[in-house]
C-alpha cells in the first residue's frame, strides 16, 4: 500500500536512505542516461563523421559523367548550398534555376525530368556532409548540334552530348569567378543560406542546421575567401578564358603549390588553352601528353588532371580513376558526320600523307592510324611559331614542386613531368569535334588554319556547337570585342595568350589542294 | 587405530576446576529454530541435544542462548531471559545427564549480529559497542549507553544464575565469532571513546565485568568458560580493519583466567559465519535458496542475495570469502592459536575448527595444543562419532564433508545434515532431519483461564 509507514528498523533506515539518496540516484541515473545517450549519439556521429561514400554506376559512361574521382572533400560545395546558389544569386545565373548559364550540361532522367546535377558534377558524402564537385567529364564532355547516326543506326538530329570530346560549352572562368565573388558577397551568410536551403533546397534537420550554421558554411566561406585572395588577382590579370578553355597550371601554382602571385614571372601568368579531347588514350601511350608535351605517362597525366579538378593525395579515388582511365584507352570518337566528295578526300589524303602524317598520323577507312615519324613528339615553338603563353606557363619551378610533393612516398609519386620548349604533335582523331583549333583554340575552323595567320579571323564567337560543314569546325561568326551578340563570348586573338599565329603548315598550298586537304580532314 | 580406550586421551576425563567431563569431546554450539517465539524451549531441542548425549559426547555446549530478547540472534531459539524458563532448561539438563553427558549453557547476546530479529526486535536497531553497521550484511545497530551495558552485564549474571538453578553443569560466555562480546573486544569494530573502548583493557572491560558479575552471582564453584576468537580476521569485507591479533587474544584469555574463568574455548573470526569458522565449503546454490529469509534483516542483504543468486556475480563473493582460506587446513584450523593460548594460561583450553579424525584430535591434545575439542558439523553428520572412535575408527564410514550446507540452511530450514552425498536420496535426508521432531507431545485442552484474551 502506498504511504504505508515502514515497520522494521531496516525499512526505516532504507526509507531514510532513499529520501537522502534518491535525488542523488536520480542525478546519477540522469547522468547515466545522458551519458549513454551521449555515447550512442557520439558513436553515431563518429560513424557519420568518418563516412566517405559516393554512388557508383554500373554503366561506365554514367560513372564518367557522374561518378566521383575524389575532388569533393577538399574542393567541393555542399550539395544543399549548390542547390540554392541560383536562387540566392539570380543575376549571376541569369534567373535560371540551374548551372547551365556557365555551360554545364544537363541530361534528363528516366522520367524525362532534368537531372539534379549536371554532367561533370559528382557527389560524395564526406564527414556527413554531401559535397559536389568536378570530375573528368566536367572538362571533357561537349555537345554537337548535328544530324548523327546513333550506334543503333538511327539518324538523330539535335544536340548530342559527346563524352570524351573537349568541353565547348563550359565557361570555367566565369564559374570560378562567380564562386569567388559569391564567397565575399554579403548575401553569403549562414542565415541567408540556411533560409534558402530550407525554402528551396533539401530541408536540413536540427543537427544538420547546427552543423551548417557553425561549421559547414563558415568553413566554406573561409575557403572561398582564401581562394579568392589567391586566385582573383590572377584571373583579373588574364583575359577571360571563354567557354571551352582553362588555364591549367597557374591556378595550380597558387592553390596546390601555394606560390605567391608576385613570385611568378610575367610571361608565365597566362596559360589559357583549350580543353583537350581524351579519345583513344591507349594508342597515345609513350607520346608526349598535354599541349606542351610535358609528360609521357598516362597515369601521371591523369592524376595531374585530377589534382587540377580538386583531388588531393588524401581524397583521391584511385578505383574510379583507374576504371575511367581503362575505359578511355579504347574510347573512339563518334564517326564524322561530314560526307565530303570522295575524290577530293582521296586527293587531300595524298597531300596529308605527304605533308602532315609524320607529325599527326592519318585517318583511313579502318579508323585512325597513330603512326608517324614524329607523332607525339615535341616540336619546338621556334618551328611552330604559335602563341607561346601556354608553353611558358609551365615552368621548371612548378615541375620541381610537383616532383617533390605530389603523392610523395607512394607508388604514384610524380616523376615524368618535364619542361619542354615547344608543343606536342598530336594525333587528330575526332578532329571534327575539336574546334576551335590550335592549343589555345584561336583558330575557329580547319579552313582558317590552312590560311596564313593574317587571314585567320581576328575575332570570333566561341561556344557554339553547330557544325560548319564548309570550313570544318563550329560556327564562329566574327564579333566585336568585348562581347558577342546574345551575351556570347567574343574571342579576341589580340589578347595575350589568344594569338592565332604559327602552324604555317599547309598555308602555302594551292587553293584546290587546300580544298582537297580540308575534305580529307573533315573525315577525321 | 587406537584399540585401548582406557589409554586413549580422547576418552580420558577432563577435569576442570568445578567440572569433570568424561571425555575430551564437546559438542560445539549448534541448533536450529526448534523453540517457541517467546523463548521457551521445546521437546524438539531436548531431542536434538540427546542425539549427541547418546552418541557419546562428553559435554554439550548449548546453542547460543540469549540472556535478553534484544540479544537474540535468530528468533525461534530458546532463551534464558526469564526465571520461569528455568524448569524447561532443568528438564533438558536432566535429559542430557541421563546419557552421562554434561550440559553447558552458552550465554550470548547478538549485539549487532542479529540474523533474524523476530517480532520482538523488528522496530529497533540492535545494541552494540558501535553505531557502525555490521560489515557483511549491513545489520543496523547503535552504541550502548553505559546504563545499557550495566543492564546487560546483570542480564548475563542472571542468565548464569538461572542455568545454575536449573542444575546445568556450567555456562560458556560466547565472546567469539562477532557477537556482542566480540563487538566490544575487537579493535576492528569497537570505536567507543569511553571506558569500554580504545585500549585492549578497555575493550575487554565488558567481558571481564560480566565474568565478575557471574562469579558474584553464582559463586566460585560453578563452571564458567569463555569462548573467544583467537584472531579476528575482521577484513572479510576487504575495506574493514583486521581487528584483534593473537597476542591481544592471549592477553584477553589471561585476564579471563584472572577474574574467574575455568576454561577458554578457542575459535576464530569476528563475524559468523566466517571463512575460517566453520572452515570448509560454501555452496552458492544452497545459500541462494535460504538467504532470502534474511533479506529484510540488513541494509546489504539484498546485495548479498544477488551475489549468491546470480552465477555471474558469485566470483566477487567467492574471491572475498576464499582468499582467507588459502593455505589453511579445514581440520584443526585453529590448532596453532589454541596452542598459543594454552601455553599462556593454566586453565584448560578447548579448540574448535573442523575436528573429525581421532588421530588428529589425539595429536592435538597430546601435543599440548588443547585439552579437548569441540565439534558441531561432524557430530551432526555422525552423532555417535565418539562411539566410532571408541571402536577404533579414525573416521566414521560416512564422514562430514565440511560442505557447510547445514550452516547455510540454518536461516530457513531445520538443522541437520544436508550433504546429498551422505544420503540415498532426498527423502532419506528429510527423514534424517525430521527425527528430532518425533516429540509425541501431551496436548492439553486449555481451560478458559489459560486461553489468552
Amino acid at each position: 500500500m502506498i504511504g504505508e509507514p515502514p515497520i522494521t528498523a531496516v525499512e526505516k533506515a532504507l526509507h531514510r536512505r532513499w529520501r537522502v539518496l534518491t535525488p542523488l540516484y536520480i542525478i546519477l541515473a540522469l547522468i547515466a542516461v545522458i551519458g549513454t545517450v551521449g555515447a550512442v549519439a557520439g558513436l553515431i556521429l563518429l560513424w557519420q563523421f568518418t563516412q566517405n561514400r559516393t554512388p557508383h554506376y554500373a554503366d561506365i559512361v554514367e560513372e564518367f559523367k557522374y561518378g566521383s574521382i575524389g575532388a569533393e572533400p577538399h574542393s567541393g560545395i555542399p550539395y544543399p548550398i549548390w542547390r540554392i546558389l541560383p536562387t540566392l544569386f539570380p543575376e549571376a545565373f541569369e534567373h535560371r534555376n540551374d548551372y547551365s548559364v556557365f555551360g554545364f550540361l544537363y541530361e534528363n532522367d528516366a522520367n524525362g525530368r532534368q537531372r539534379d546535377l549536371p554532367i561533370g558534377i559528382s557527389r560524395r558524402t564526406y564527414r556527413n556532409v554531401e559535397v559536389v564537385w568536378f570530375n573528368c567529364a566536367t572538362c571533357h564532355t561537349g555537345t554537337v548540334n548535328a544530324t548523327m547516326t546513333d550506334p543503333d543506326g538511327q539518324a538523330r538530329t539535335g544536340t548530342h552530348i559527346i563524352p570524351g570530346m573537349p568541353s565547348n560549352n563550359l565557361d570555367l572562368y566565369r564559374f570560378i569567378t562567380f564562386l569567388l565573388e559569391a564567397g565575399a558577397d554579403e548575401r553569403f551568410t549562414p542565415d541567408n543560406l540556411i533560409a534558402a536551403i530550407n525554402k528551396n533546397g533539401p530541408r536540413l534537420g536540427l543537427v544538420e542546421e547546427i552543423l551548417y550554421r557553425w561549421y559547414v558554411i563558415p568553413t566554406l566561406r573561409e575557403g572561398l575567401l582564401m581562394r579568392r585572395s589567391r586566385l582573383l588577382p590572377l584571373l583579373k590579370a588574364q583575359p577571360p578564358w571563354g567557354p571551352g578553355r582553362v588555364d591549367t597550371f597557374n591556378p595550380y601554382k597558387l592553390i596546390q603549390a601555394s606560390m605567391s602571385l608576385n613570385t611568378l614571372q610575367p610571361k608565365e601568368l597566362i596559360g589559357t588553352a583549350d580543353f583537350p579531347a581524351i579519345f583513344h588514350q591507349g594508342p597515345r601511350r609513350g607520346m608526349h601528353l598535354h599541349w606542351d608535351g610535358d609528360n609521357t605517362s598516362l597515369a601521371e597525366r591523369n592524376l595531374s588532371a585530377a589534382i587540377g579538378a580538386g583531388v588531393t593525395a588524401d581524397t583521391v579515388d584511385f578505383d574510379t580513376i583507374d576504371r575511367i582511365a581503362n575505359w578511355l584507352l579504347q574510347l573512339r570518337p563518334p564517326r564524322s558526320p561530314y560526307h565530303p566528295d570522295a575524290a577530293a578526300v582521296a586527293r587531300g589524303r595524298e597531300v596529308f600523307l605527304r605533308q602532315c602524317r609524320s607529325c599527326h598520323g592519318s585517318q583511313d577507312s579502318q579508323g585512325y592510324n597513330f603512326t608517324g615519324e614524329t607523332i607525339g613528339q615535341v616540336e619546338t615553338n621556334r618551328e611552330l611559331g604559335v602563341d607561346p603563353h601556354r608553353l611558358d606557363s609551365y615552368t621548371e619551378r612548378l615541375r620541381d614542386f610537383q616532383l617533390a610533393n605530389f603523392f610523395k612516398g607512394t607508388p604514384h609519386q610524380f616523376r615524368f613531368f618535364v619542361k619542354t620548349d615547344g608543343y606536342a604533335n598530336l594525333p587528330l582523331d575526332g578532329l571534327w569535334l575539336r574546334a576551335p583549333y590550335l592549343h589555345n583554340g584561336s583558330v575557329p575552323t580547319l579552313a582558317d588554319l590552312l590560311n596564313p595567320p593574317q587571314q585567320r579571323p581576328a575575332t570570333f564567337v566561341r561556344g557554339a556547337d553547330q557544325l560548319d560543314p564548309e570550313r570544318g569546325g563550329f560556327v564562329a561568326p566574327p564579333c566585336v570585342p568585348p562581347s558577342a551578340p546574345g551575351g556570347r563570348f567574343c574571342y579576341d586573338t589580340s589578347k595575350d595568350g589568344n594569338g592565332n599565329g604559327g602552324h604555317l603548315f599547309g598555308v602555302t598550298l594551292a587553293t584546290d589542294q587546300k580544298a582537297d586537304l580540308l575534305a580529307y580532314l573533315l573525315t577525321f | 587405530m587406537f584399540e585401548d580406550t582406557a589409554k586413549d586421551i580422547i576418552f580420558t576425563p577432563l577435569q576442570f576446576k568445578n567440572l569433570e567431563v568424561k571425555n575430551r569431546i564437546f559438542r560445539s554450539s549448534v541448533s536450529g529454530r526448534f523453540d517457541n517465539e517467546d523463548g521457551s524451549l521445546t521437546q524438539t531441542r531436548i531431542n536434538w541435544e540427546c542425539k549427541f548425549a547418546k552418541g557419546g559426547t562428553g559435554a554439550i555446549i548449548s546453542s547460543y542462548v540469549p540472556v535478553l530478547m534484544e540479544g537474540r540472534i535468530i528468533a525461534g531459539y530458546a532463551t534464558i531471559h526469564r526465571d520461569d524458563f528455568i524448569p524447561y532448561w532443568q528438564r533438558l539438563g536432566e535429559a542430557v545427564h541421563s546419557f552421562g553427558c554434561k550440559f553447558i549453557m552458552q550465554l550470548s547476546h547478538s549485539g549487532r549480529q542479529m540474523d533474524i530479529p523476530g517480532v520482538h526486535n523488528y522496530t529497533r536497531p540492535t545494541q552494540s559497542s558501535t553505531s557502525k553497521r555490521e560489515s557483511l550484511h549491513g545489520f543496523l545497530c547503535r552504541a550502548m549507553t553505559t546504563a545499557e551495558i550495566h543492564y546487560t552485564i546483570d542480564a548475563f549474571a542472571k542468565g548464569a544464575w538461572r542455568a545454575q538453578q536449573g542444575g546445568l553443569d556450567g555456562v560458556e560466555l560466547h565472546a567469539a565469532n562477532g557477537y556482542l562480546f566480540t563487538q566490544f573486544l575487537s579493535s576492528g569494530i569497537n570505536d567507543r571513546t569511553d571506558d569500554y573502548g580504545g585500549s585492549l583493557a578497555n575493550r575487554a572491560r565488558f567481558l571481564l565485568e560480566v565474568i565478575q558479575a557471574i562469579r558474584t552471582k553464582v559463586g566460585g564453584k560453578f563452571h564458567l568458560q569463555v569462548k573467544i576468537s583467537a584472531v579476528d580476521h575482521n577484513n572479510v569485507v576487504p575495506w574493514e580493519k583486521k581487528g584483534n591479533t593473537l597476542a591481544e587474544s592471549v592477553q584477553v584469555a589471561q585476564w579471563c583466567e584472572a577474574v574467574g574463568a575455568d576454561a577458554i574455548h578457542v575459535s576464530t573470526g569476528s563475524l559468523f559465519p566466517h571463512p575460517l569458522n566453520p572452515p570448509g565449503g560454501f555452496c552458492f546454490e544452497t545459500i541462494a535458496a535460504t538467504y532470502d529469509a534474511m533479506i529484510s534483516s540488513g541494509m546489504s542483504t539484498l546485495r548479498n542475495y544477488f551475489l549468491f543468486r546470480y552465477p555471474i556475480l558469485r566470483p566477487v563473493f567467492r574471491w572475498a570469502w576464499f582468499r582467507m582460506k588459502r593455505g589453511r587446513p579445514v581440520e584443526g584450523v585453529g590448532e596453532d592459536e589454541a596452542r598459543a593460548i594454552r601455553a599462556a594460561v593454566k586453565i584448560p583450553v578447548i579448540s574448535t575448527g573442523g575436528w573429525q579424525n581421532a588421530s588428529k584430535i589425539r595429536e592435538a591434545i597430546n601435543s599440548g595444543a588443547c585439552d579437548g575439542v569441540s565439534i558441531a558439523r561432524s557430530l551432526i553428520a555422525n552423532p555417535d562419532l565418539p562411539q566410532f572412535w571408541a571402536k577404533g575408527y579414525d573416521l566414521p564410514p560416512s564422514p562430514c564433508t565440511y560442505c557447510n550446507r547445514c550452516l547455510l540452511n540454518a536461516p530457513k530450514n531445520p538443522m541437520g545434515c544436508y550433504e546429498p552425498l551422505r544420503f540415498a536420496d532426498h527423502n532419506a535426508m528429510v527423514d534424517q532431519l525430521m527425527t528430532i521432531y518425533n516429540t509425541h507431545p501431551i496436548l492439553q485442552i486449555p481451560t478458559a483461564e489459560q486461553v489468552a484474551p
